[in-house]
C-alpha cells in the first residue's frame, strides 16, 4: 500500500539544520537528504556527498570543442575547397583560433548546464514526493529540511522521534509515489502521434517556406529588376523602342572602310596578308560562301545565278582578269563593279584580301602550266 | 613572528565605512514577498504608459527595418565609401551594452563581490536583450536577409562552404555563442526563483508554467552541489566570453587596413568600453527599478556607489586608450593615419570626435564628487553622457575613418537617412520593451542567490578549509 | 642554513655574477651586454611595479581579503629604489642597442619626424621622470603602511585610498613608457599600441608570482601563520585568471599584425620569429601559457603551497623568457651562455639581497591596518 517514502524534519535556520545533521547521520536509519532554499555551506560534506564531477566533465568537452572547431575549419578550409583569400594560406591556423575559443566555450557552457541538469540531477524530473508536499512551500522559501529516506529496513516512527530530538520544528510523512507502468498503449499511442504532428506541421512549413520564400517580394526582385530586356518597349525613347540602332556611321570592328574611293586607287594596294594555308583555307570558306554563287566554284562565271536568272558573271579565268592585280580584285569586292554590289558590309576586312588571294589559287589552278605541278 | 592584529577602536571615521549592502532586516522570507509578488500581481498604470511608449517606438523601428527589406539598402544612407554607418554601429553599440551584465554576474561572482546579488539578475537579462538587439543588425544590414543562413557553414548544393579567414565570421560564431552561453547562465540561476514561485502560487495557469519552466526544482542539497559547481564554472566560462566576444567584434576593424582601425589596442579597448557603455546603461535601469518597484532595502547606496566607481574606473581607463592611440598615431609617422586622427577632431565630423571624448572622458570625472555620485541628476547626467559618447565613439571610428582613406578621389561625406535614425530609435524601444515585460514576468533579483548572503544565512562552523 | 650564511652566499652570488657580466662586456661586446642589462631592468621593474600595482588596487577598491598580506608586495615594490640606478645606468644601452638614438636616425626618412623624441636627451629624459615618479607611490604607499605600524591611525589607509587612483596613472604611465621606450625603441620604425597593456599583463604575473613566492616563503618559516588556504587560493586564481589574458593580449597582438601584414609592422615579428626565434617563442607560449594555465585548472592547486611554488617559478622564468623574446632580436639570432648566466646571477641575488633586506622591515602583515581583522578572517 502506501508506504513511505521518506520522514521530513523542518527547521528554521542554517545553524538548526547543520547541527540536526551529525545527529541523526549518527543513528543510521536510512538515507539522508537535505533540502535547502538556497546552498548551504558545509552542508554536501556534512552530508557525506562526493564533490561534483562537473569540472572535468566541462574541461574534457571544451578541449573536444576546441579540437572540433579546428578540425573543422581545417578540412574546409584546406582541404576540402581551399580558397586563397587576402593573400593568406589556405590553413592558416591563426584565423582559426578565435572561433576554436568560442566552440570551445560553447560545448563547455552545455556541458556544464545541460549536463548538469539532465545528467547529474536528473532534472526535469516531476514526479518528486517533495513536490507534492506540505513542506515544499517553505522549502523554497526560507525553511530548511532534513529527510530520512526509506531503504530496505525503515521505521518511520524512530525517524520521525530521531529529527525531533534534533530539533525540528515541523515533522512531515511524505507517501511513496504509486507506480504504474509509465509506457502503456496509451502514451505510445499519444507519442507518436505527437511526432506524426510534428512532422507535419514542420514538413509543410518548410515546403512552404522552400516554394514560396523565393517568389515572394522582396526575394523575388533580383528577377524582376527594372533593366530593358531584348524587344521590349522603352517610354523613353520616342519610338518606344528598347533597342536601338547604332548611330549613322558606326562602324563594325574588322570592318573598316575601304579608304579608297575608285577602283584605280585600289589597284595600287598591295596584299597585306601572307599567302598560307589558313589564310587559303579562310579565303576558300569566304569565296564559297559569298562569290561561288554567281562567279562559279572554278570563278569562270559558270554558276547557278547566272543560268537562273539570265546574268552574266565576270568569268574571273578570262585573260583580262588574270591580268588584274591584287589590289584590283580587292576594288571590286569593295567598290563593287557593274552589276556586283559591294561587298565591304559582308566581308570583313581579313577576309577580303583572304579571298582574293583565293581568287589568285582559282586563277592558278585552272591555267597550271607544267612546272606549277612539280 | 606572528604579529598580533592591534587593538583598535571599533568606531572607523564615516568616510572609511562604506554604505550597507542592505538596509534594514532582510530575511528570505521578506526578500520573498518584497521581490517575488510582482510576477503574481498587475503591473500599475505607469508599467503600462511606459510598455505603450517603449513599443510604439519599437514598432516604429520593425516597421522601417521591414522598409528597408522591401526597398534595400539604399533606404539608408550607408554609400561609397562608407559602407558600414548606423548598423555597424548599433550593432557594436548594443553588443557593448550586454557585457556589463556578464561583468556582473559572472566576474564579480568569481570575485565574490557580495554586492552584485540584487543586481545580477536584471543585468543579465539587460545582456540577453542587448545581444538580441544588437543581432539584429548583421541580419538586416545585408542585401538579401532571407538568405542570411548562407553565413552557417552547411554542406550545399553549391559547394562552397563559409570564409573561415573572415573575422565577420568569427562575429556570427562569437555573438550566438555569447548569446547562448548568457541565456544559459540567466536561465540557470533562474531555476531556483521559478520554483519559488512555482510554490507560491495556486494559479491554475501560472503554476503549472512556472512548475514546468522550473524542471522540478526542488532545493535538494545534492543538486545544490553540481548546481554550485555549474554556476561557478559557468561564470569562469562567461568571463572568457566577455573579453573574447568584444575583441572579435573589435577584430572586424583592427584586421582591416583602414587607417585609424588597424591597432592592436583594438581587442582590450573594445572590452573596456563595452563594460564602460554597458554599466551606464545598467545604472540607468537599476536608478528606474530600485524606485518603482520600491526595492531601495535591496539596491541600495552602496550599490549606486559602487557603480558609479566602476564607470568612474573605465572613464579613466578609456582616457588612457585615447592616449594611447593618439599617441601611436603619430609615433607611426604614416601620414594616412595621421590624416586620419585629424579628422577625428577638426574636419566634417570633428565635432564628433570632441562629443566623444567630452561624453567618455570629461563628463564621468564628476564621479569623483561624493555628492555626484548619490544625487539622481547627475547619475542620469553621466549615464546618459556615456551612453550617448559611446555610440558616437563607434561613429567616430567606423565613419570618420571610412569617409576619407587612402584614396582621396574616393573621399564623401556621409549622411545618414531617416530611416537609419528609426532603425536606431527602434532598437531602443525593443531593448526597453523587452525589460519592462521581464520585470513584469520574472523575479528582478535573484532571490535564491540574495538569501545565501544574507546575515546569519550560512552556518557559523563548518565550511572550513584545509 | 642561518641568515648569515645565506647572506654571504648571496654576496658572494652576487659578486660572482657582476665579475661575469662586467667581463662579457668585454669578451662578447657592449651590445650584448647592454641587452643582458635592459632584459634584466625590464624583468625587475616590471616585478616591482606587478607587486606595486597589487597593492594600489587593493587601495583603490578597499580590498579586504588581501590586507593581511599586503606587506609582502609593499616590500617588493621597493625594489624601485634601486631600480632608479639600474635604470640611469642601463642609458648607455642607448647608443648601443636603440637606433633612434644614433645620429644616423635623424637622416632615415622613417625615424626623422620623431628623432628629437627617440634621441638620447629626451629619452633620458622620460627614463629620469619615470624613475623619479616610480618613487613617489613608495613615499606615500610604503611609508604610510609602514607608519601605521606603529601608529594605527586611520588617516594613512583614507590617505593610502586617496592617492590609489594617482598612483594607478603613475603606474600607466611608467608600464607604457618602459615598454614603448625600452621595447618598442629597440625596432623605431615599428609601432604597436598595445605593448604598454601586454607589459602590464606580463607585470602583473610577475608581481603575483613574486608575492606567492615570498608569501609562501614566508609560511615556510612559520611567519604569516594567520595567512590561511583561502588567502593563497586568491592569488593562485589570480595568476591563473592573468595567464590567460596575457595569452590573449598577446596572440591579438600577432594575430593582428599577421592578418593585415602590413610592411611596418611585420618586420618586428619577422625578426622575432625568424630561423631559431620560432623556437624560443614556442617555448614562451609553453611556459608563460600552457603550463601555468592547465596546473592552476584544479581548484586545489591554486592554494596548495607547494605546487603554487613551482607555478609561480615557472611563471618568473616565462616572464623572463618574455623578456628576453622582446629584447635580444636586436642582437640577430639568439644566443644563451655564460654572460646571460652571470647577469641572471647578478641581479637575481641582488635583488634577493634587497628584498632580504625589505623583508625585516616592519611587521610582516600591516598590523595597524583597520582592515586586517576583516581580511584574516576571509572565507571564499
Amino acid at each position: 500500500m502506501n508506504e513511505t517514502f521518506a520522514v521530513l524534519g523542518l527547521f528554521d535556520s542554517a545553524d538548526a539544520l547543520m547541527e540536526a545533521v551529525p545527529k541523526v547521520r549518527a543513528l543510521n536509519l536510512g538515507r539522508l537528504e537535505a533540502y535547502t532554499p538556497y546552498p548551504v555551506h558545509g552542508l554536501d560534506r556534512a552530508l557525506d556527498q562526493r564533490r561534483s564531477p562537473l569540472a572535468g566533465m566541462v574541461m574534457i568537452m571544451g578541449i573536444l570543442g576546441a579540437l572540433t572547431a579546428l578540425l573543422f575549419q581545417y578540412w574546409i578550409s584546406a582541404v576540402d575547397y581551399p580558397i586563397v583569400t587576402g593573400g593568406k594560406a589556405p590553413s592558416s591556423w591563426q584565423a582559426f583560433v578565435p572561433i576554436m575559443f568560442e566552440v570551445m566555450v560553447l560545448f563547455a557552457t552545455f556541458t556544464a548546464g545541460l549536463g548538469m541538469l539532465l545528467l547529474l540531477n536528473r532534472l526535469p524530473y516531476f514526479g518528486h514526493p517533495v513536490l507534492q508536499a506540505k513542506a515544499i512551500r517553505g522549502i523554497t522559501r526560507d525553511r530548511f529540511a532534513l529527510s530520512v529516506e526509506a531503504e530496505e529496513t525503515f521505521d518511520p516512527a524512530a525517524a520521525r522521534a530521531a529529527l525531533e530530538a534534533a530539533g525540528a520544528r515541523d515533522i512531515e510523512l511524505l507517501p511513496a509515489p504509486a507506480r504504474g507502468p509509465w509506457l502503456t498503449a496509451d502514451f505510445i499511442q499519444k507519442s507518436l502521434a505527437g511526432i506524426a504532428v510534428a512532422c507535419l506541421v514542420s514538413g509543410l512549413v518548410m515546403f512552404a517556406a522552400v516554394k514560396l520564400v523565393p517568389i515572394l517580394p522582396p526575394m523575388s526582385h533580383m528577377s524582376d529588376q527594372p533593366r530593358l530586356d531584348p524587344q521590349a518597349e522603352s517610354a523613353f525613347f520616342k519610338d518606344g523602342r528598347g533597342m536601338r540602332p547604332p548611330v549613322a556611321g558606326t562602324v563594325a570592328r574588322g570592318f573598316m572602310p575601304p579608304g579608297v574611293a575608285s577602283e584605280d586607287e585600289a589597284a595600287r594596294l598591295v596584299n597585306p596578308l601572307p599567302r598560307t594555308p589558313a589564310v587559303l583555307a579562310h579565303g576558300q570558306a569566304e569565296y564559297r560562301i559569298r562569290c561561288a554563287v554567281c562567279h562559279g566554284a572554278l570563278g569562270n562565271g559558270i554558276s547557278t545565278l547566272g543560268a537562273a536568272y539570265g546574268a552574266k558573271p565576270a568569268n574571273l579565268q578570262a585573260p583580262n582578269f588574270l591580268a588584274y592585280s591584287d589590289g584590283r580584285i580587292y576594288g571590286a569586292i569593295v567598290l563593287g563593279k557593274n552589276a556586283m554590289p559591294s561587298y565591304a558590309a559582308d566581308l570583313p576586312e581579313d577576309a577580303r584580301w583572304a579571298v582574293v588571294h583565293y581568287v589568285r589559287a582559282l586563277q592558278r589552278a585552272q591555267n597550271a602550266k607544267d612546272e606549277d605541278l612539280k | 613572528m606572528n604579529p598580533e592584529p592591534t587593538p583598535f577602536p571599533v568606531e572607523l571615521p564615516e568616510v572609511l565605512r562604506a554604505p550597507a549592502m542592505t538596509v534594514g532586516k532582510v530575511t528570505p522570507g521578506s526578500l520573498d514577498d518584497q521581490v517575488l509578488r510582482f510576477p503574481a500581481q498587475g503591473p500599475p498604470l505607469k508599467w503600462y504608459v511606459a510598455i505603450a511608449c517603449t513599443s510604439a517606438v519599437a514598432t516604429l523601428g520593425m516597421a522601417l527595418i521591414g522598409y528597408t527589406f522591401y526597398m534595400g539598402i539604399g533606404a539608408w544612407g550607408n554609400t561609397s565609401p562608407v559602407f558600414w554607418a548606423f548598423d555597424i554601429i548599433n550593432f557594436v553599440f548594443w553588443v557593448g551594452i550586454g557585457h556589463a551584465g556578464t561583468l556582473i554576474s559572472a566576474i564579480l561572482f568569481l570575485l565574490r563581490k557580495r554586492w552584485r546579488n540584487a543586481i545580477a539578475r536584471f543585468a543579465e537579462a539587460m545582456t540577453i536583450f542587448a545581444v538580441m538587439c544588437a543581432g539584429i543588425f548583421p541580419l538586416i544590414h545585408v542585401g538579401r536577409p532571407w538568405v542570411a543562413f548562407w553565413l552557417l557553414p552547411y554542406p550545399n548544393q553549391r559547394g562552397l562552404w563559409t570564409n573561415f579567414r573572415s573575422p565577420l565570421l568569427w562575429d556570427v560564431f562569437a555573438v550566438s555563442t555569447y548569446f547562448s552561453v548568457s541565456l544559459m547562465f540567466w536561465y540557470l540561476g533562474l531555476i531556483p526563483d521559478l520554483a519559488s514561485l512555482r510554490d507560491r502560487t495556486d494559479s491554475r495557469i501560472r503554476k503549472p508554467i512556472y512548475a514546468i519552466l522550473s524542471l522540478g526544482w526542488r532545493g535538494a542539497a545534492n543538486h545544490w552541489r553540481h548546481f554550485d559547481k555549474a554556476y561557478i564554472l559557468l561564470a569562469g566560462l562567461a568571463t572568457g566570453l566577455v573579453l573574447s566576444v568584444h575583441s572579435v567584434v573589435s577584430f572586424d576593424f583592427a584586421t582591416s587596413i583602414v587607417p585609424g582601425w588597424h591597432m592592436t589596442i583594438f581587442p582590450p579597448y573594445f572590452v573596456v568600453g563595452a563594460v564602460f557603455a554597458g554599466f551606464a546603461m545598467v545604472l540607468v535601469v537599476l536608478i528606474v527599478v530600485r524606485e518603482t518597484m520600491d526595492l531601495k532595502n535591496l539596491i541600495t547606496d552602496f550599490h549606486l556607489e559602487v557603480m558609479c566607481k566602476v564607470i568612474l574606473g573605465m572613464s579613466c581607463l578609456m582616457g588612457y586608450a585615447y592616449v594611447v592611440e593618439g599617441f601611436t598615431a603619430w609615433y607611426s609617422m604614416n601620414a594616412f593615419l595621421h590624416h586620419t586622427f585629424m579628422n577625428y577632431i577638426t574636419g566634417t565630423y570633428g565635432w564628433a570626435g570632441w562629443l566623444t571624448i567630452t561624453c567618455n572622458v570629461l563628463l564621468p570625472q564628476l564621479l569623483w564628487f561624493r555628492k555626484c555620485r548619490r544625487s539622481y541628476p547627475w547619475m542620469f547626467l553621466v549615464a546618459t553622457a556615456v551612453t550617448v559618447g559611446m555610440w558616437f565613439e563607434r561613429f567616430v571610428i567606423i565613419v570618420i575613418s571610412l569617409h576619407q582613406d587612402y584614396l582621396p578621389s574616393a573621399w564623401r561625406i556621409y549622411k545618414p537617412t531617416l530611416t537609419d535614425y528609426g532603425i536606431l530609435l527602434g532598437s531602443f524601444g525593443i531593448f526597453f520593451t523587452l525589460v519592462l515585460l521581464f520585470a513584469r514576468v520574472l523575479p528582478v533579483i535573484a532571490t535564491s542567490e540574495m538569501k545565501a548572503d544574507l546575515p546569519g544565512a550560512q552556518p557559523r562552523h563548518g565550511a572550513h578549509h584545509e | 642554513m642561518s641568515a648569515d650564511r645565506t647572506a654571504k652566499l648571496l654576496w658572494s652570488a652576487t659578486a660572482l655574477g657582476g665579475a661575469t657580466a662586467g667581463a662579457s662586456y668585454f669578451v662578447t661586446g657592449g651590445p650584448r651586454f647592454w641587452a643582458n642589462w635592459v632584459v634584466w631592468f625590464l624583468f625587475l621593474l616590471t616585478l616591482a611595479l606587478g607587486a606595486l600595482f597589487l597593492v594600489a588596487l587593493e587601495h583603490l577598491v578597499s580590498a579586504r581579503w588581501s590586507v593581511p598580506l599586503r606587506r609582502i608586495p609593499e616590500r617588493l615594490a621597493s625594489l624601485l629604489i634601486p631600480l632608479c640606478a639600474v635604470a640611469l645606468i642601463g642609458l648607455g644601452s642607448l647608443q648601443a642597442l636603440f637606433p633612434g638614438a644614433r645620429p644616423e636616425a635623424a637622416g632615415d626618412p622613417a625615424l626623422a619626424g620623431k628623432a628629437f623624441w627617440l634621441g638620447v636627451p629626451f629619452f633620458s629624459a622620460r627614463v629620469a621622470l619615470c624613475a623619479a615618479l616610480g618613487l613617489v607611490p613608495l613615499f606615500v604607499l610604503l611609508r604610510g603602511s609602514l607608519r601605521q605600524d606603529r601608529n594605527p591611525d586611520p588617516k594613512f589607509t583614507i590617505r593610502a585610498r586617496r592617492f590609489a587612483p594617482v598612483c594607478m596613472a603613475i603606474f600607466a604611465l611608467l608600464v607604457t613608457q618602459a615598454a614603448f621606450d625600452w621595447i618598442g625603441g629597440l625596432t623605431p620604425a615599428w609601432y604597436s599600441d598595445v605593448i604598454g597593456v601586454y607589459l602590464f599583463a606580463g607585470a602583473f604575473m610577475a608581481g603575483l608570482a613574486a608575492t606567492a613566492l615570498a608569501v609562501l616563503y614566508l609560511k615556510g618559516k612559520d611567519r604569516l601563520q594567520a595567512v590561511r588556504f583561502d588567502h593563497v587560493f586568491n592569488i593562485g586564481a589570480f595568476l591563473f585568471a592573468f595567464t590567460v589574458f596575457w595569452a590573449y593580449i598577446a596572440f591579438a597582438q600577432y594575430m593582428l599584425m599577421w592578418y593585415g601584414n602590413l610592411p611596418d609592422e611585420v618586420i618586428w615579428f619577422q625578426a622575432h620569429t625568424g630561423g631559431a626565434w620560432l623556437g624560443v617563442v614556442a617555448l614562451l607560449a609553453l611556459l608563460h601559457f600552457f603550463v601555468p594555465f592547465f596546473a592552476l585548472v584544479p581548484r586545489d592547486v591554486k592554494g596548495d603551497p607547494k605546487r603554487l611554488r613551482w607555478v609561480a617559478l615557472v611563471v618568473l622564468a616565462a616572464h623572463w623568457v618574455d623578456l628576453y623574446w622582446l629584447v635580444f632580436p636586436a642582437l640577430g639570432a639568439p644566443v644563451f651562455s655564460w654572460p646571460e648566466l652571470g647577469f641572471a646571477l647578478f641581479f637575481t641575488c641582488g635583488s634577493l639581497l634587497w628584498v632580504r633586506g625589505a623583508m625585516e622591515r616592519g611587521e610582516d602583515m600591516p598590523v595597524g591596518d583597520p582592515f586586517l581583522k576583516e581580511g584574516l578572517e576571509f572565507r571564499l
